[in-house]
């Protein structure tokens, strides 16, 4: 029934194109004691993206963000930016959709799994017009009161590897692919 | 609004706040801006037996109320051409569809450099409609002259 009802609010290329199901892959998410920090070395993620006007716009609406460096092209380019400025949290799209389904770092689609902070180093803004790619790696594992905390760092970059930020991305995970499965069944999959 | 400078702005200076109340649509929108399809915002009926949180109902995605914190501090920076360098949040409580969000922000440190370095930092903050904090953060804001 929330399907239904979400989709009325899908406006972009990408919108269309992403798989939105995320209890599809779950059998493949990385539970948190699965995680695999001897091989900690970066890697790039499943897919690159491509950002158009479309996509900073839906975003700052998305968070009732109506200014217009934001939203209204024309006034962008005629300002001391020169175009469209993206929300600083636009990394999250920029994330699911570089993350993908299968890799490092699909633990961000878990049914169930909880954000409890983030950090977002930010060296450039992005442009319409790049094309970012990602590379992660596993930064740090720990468990505080009774909950599994992972932290993976994302640096993104744009077609010519210009670093345009670094995102410690932090959830509170599911610690066991039988917790998974519990929240694919729609219990609960946490024992806090 | 007349432009932000460095010799302008000192520590304890208030940033205009931001209001906004969330719902279920709210928390659609925003999955499928962000993409994330986290069920515990998007699904009522999955939520009310798996409870993430403990609560039968869904909650706002906690990257959507850091971008209302966000916007506290680009609202104000962003008009006189100054960067983001830096953004932190940390969620204190889960958000409920029906809830009313107050963001604000606060100039707590003015670090002085050279030009093109100086910058400030700016604490932020999330309450509900009960004064209750959702959420508390900072942001790094540079002036670039």
């Amino acid at each position: 029934m929330s399907r239904k009802e979400m989709e009325r609010f899908v406006q972009t290329e990408k919108q269309k194109q992403f798989d939105n199901n995320f209890f599809s892959a779950a059998e493949n998410y990385e539970a948190w004691e699965e995680i695999d920090f001897k091989n900690a070395e970066e890697i790039d993620g499943e897919n690159t993206y491509e950002i158009k006007a479309e996509d900073l716009k839906s975003y700052a609406q998305a968070c009732f963000d109506q200014n217009p460096l934001m939203n209204d092209e024309e006034a962008a380019k005629k300002s001391v930016w020169g175009g469209l400025v993206p929300h600083p949290i636009f990394v999250t799209p920029i994330a699911f959709w570089c993350i993908g389904t299968k890799g490092r770092g699909n633990w961000i689609r878990i049914p169930g799994a909880r954000n409890p902070g983030q950090e977002i180093e930010i060296y450039e803004n992005f442009r319409v017009g790049e094309t970012i790619h990602i590379k992660i790696k596993p930064y740090d594992r720990y468990i505080k009161r009774g909950k599994y905390y992972m932290i993976n760092q994302i640096d993104m970059y744009n077609q010519n590897n210009v670093k345009k930020c670094s995102w410690f991305i932090t959830l509170i995970l599911p610690r066991t692919k039988e917790d998974i499965r519990s929240f694919i069944k729609g219990q609960r999959g946490y024992q806090d | 609004m007349s432009r932000v400078t460095f010799d302008s702005v000192k520590a304890g200076d208030a940033l205009p706040p931001i209001t906004h109340p969330v719902n279920q649509d709210a928390f659609w929108r925003y999955a499928v801006a962000s993409l994330d399809y986290n069920p515990l915002h998007t699904n009522p009926e999955w939520v009310k037996t798996a409870q993430p949180f403990k609560v039968p109902y869904t909650v706002a995605h906690g990257m959507m109320t850091m971008s209302f914190m966000t916007t506290v501090v680009t609202n104000w920076a962003y008009a006189s051409g100054l960067k983001l360098t830096k953004i932190a949040a940390k969620f204190t409580k889960p958000v409920a569809p029906g809830w009313t969000i107050k963001c604000t922000g606060t100039i707590t440190e003015k670090h002085v450099i050279c030009p093109g370095k100086n910058y400030v930092i700016v604490e932020t903050k999330a309450v509900n409609q009960d004064e209750e904090m959702v959420a508390f953060g900072e942001a790094r804001v540079l002036f670039p002259d």
